[in-house]
């Protein structure tokens, strides 16, 4: 695999291959995707009570959606993802599939 | 040292256990805990439902919440004591910073004969949306054209 296949990002990214951005100057290949990211708040407390607000963050396999979809802060991030562990063990959230 | 912490117990019971009686089954829960020392500060039903996935050969089971005050020593030999209850299909003891006010609201009254059996079936799917025959129409006409 070439290197051509990382970083490419739909193409948007225009500081590749040693191009200029638009306002001139060469932009740096390392930390383009970070800068643009807004910290999401939970709207809801993250309990593991709380099942609909927890099942917009798990996808139709039951999967938890990572950090860069639900945008939300290594803290709550981490605080999701225990509180649906704790909803799947004691049956309140599938495994496996959305209820 | 003593140290006491406030701490939240789910526990999930087995409806046939319930079915025989819901306020003996919930005294004999709460016991496992004050034998232990720990002060009960609330103890609602949760709720009644449909399991996510069968436990024990059980789709339905009941939640009961117990919010409790414990020496953090006790924690250990009442893990152990729910671990060996049989009424008990699954439960999650956690720590609890302070315990909602809606823990202290009356418990509704509970009918353990309204309980739906357990082999009852599920909630319907919702229905797939038709496509819409719009777009059909469109099609057919171009395909004229």
């Amino acid at each position: 695999m070439s290197m051509s296949n990382y970083g490419g990002g739909g193409g948007g990214g225009g500081g590749m291959g040693g191009g200029s951005s638009r306002d001139g100057g060469r932009r740096s290949k390392f930390g383009r995707f970070g800068a643009r990211r807004r910290e999401v708040l939970p709207e809801e407390p993250l309990d593991y009570k709380n099942i609909a607000y927890l099942s917009k963050f798990v996808s139709a396999n039951g999967r938890i959606q990572s950090r860069k979809r639900t945008g939300f802060s290594g803290q709550n991030q981490r605080q999701l993802a225990e509180a649906i562990k704790r909803a799947r063990l004691i049956g309140l959230m599938p495994f496996v599939g959305r209820m | 040292m003593q140290r006491t912490r406030t701490y939240e117990c789910m526990c999930l019971l087995d409806n046939r256990e319930v079915r025989k009686g819901w306020q003996p089954l919930k005294d004999a829960i709460t016991a496992l805990f004050t034998k232990h020392g720990a002060k009960i500060l609330s103890g609602p039903r949760w709720d009644e439902r449909r399991l996510a996935y069968p436990m024990a050969g059980q789709h339905r089971g009941t939640y009961l919440l117990i919010y409790l005050s414990v020496d953090t020593q006790a924690v250990a030999a009442i893990r152990r004591d729910l671990q060996f209850n049989e009424s008990l299909l699954r439960w999650l003891l956690v720590d609890c910073a302070e315990v909602p006010q809606t823990a202290y609201e009356p418990e509704a009254d509970f009918d353990v004969n309204a309980i739906p059996a357990d082999d009852a079936p599920a909630p319907e799917p919702e229905p797939v949306a038709a496509p819409e025959p719009e777009a059909e129409a469109v099609a057919e006409t171009k395909t004229e054209a």
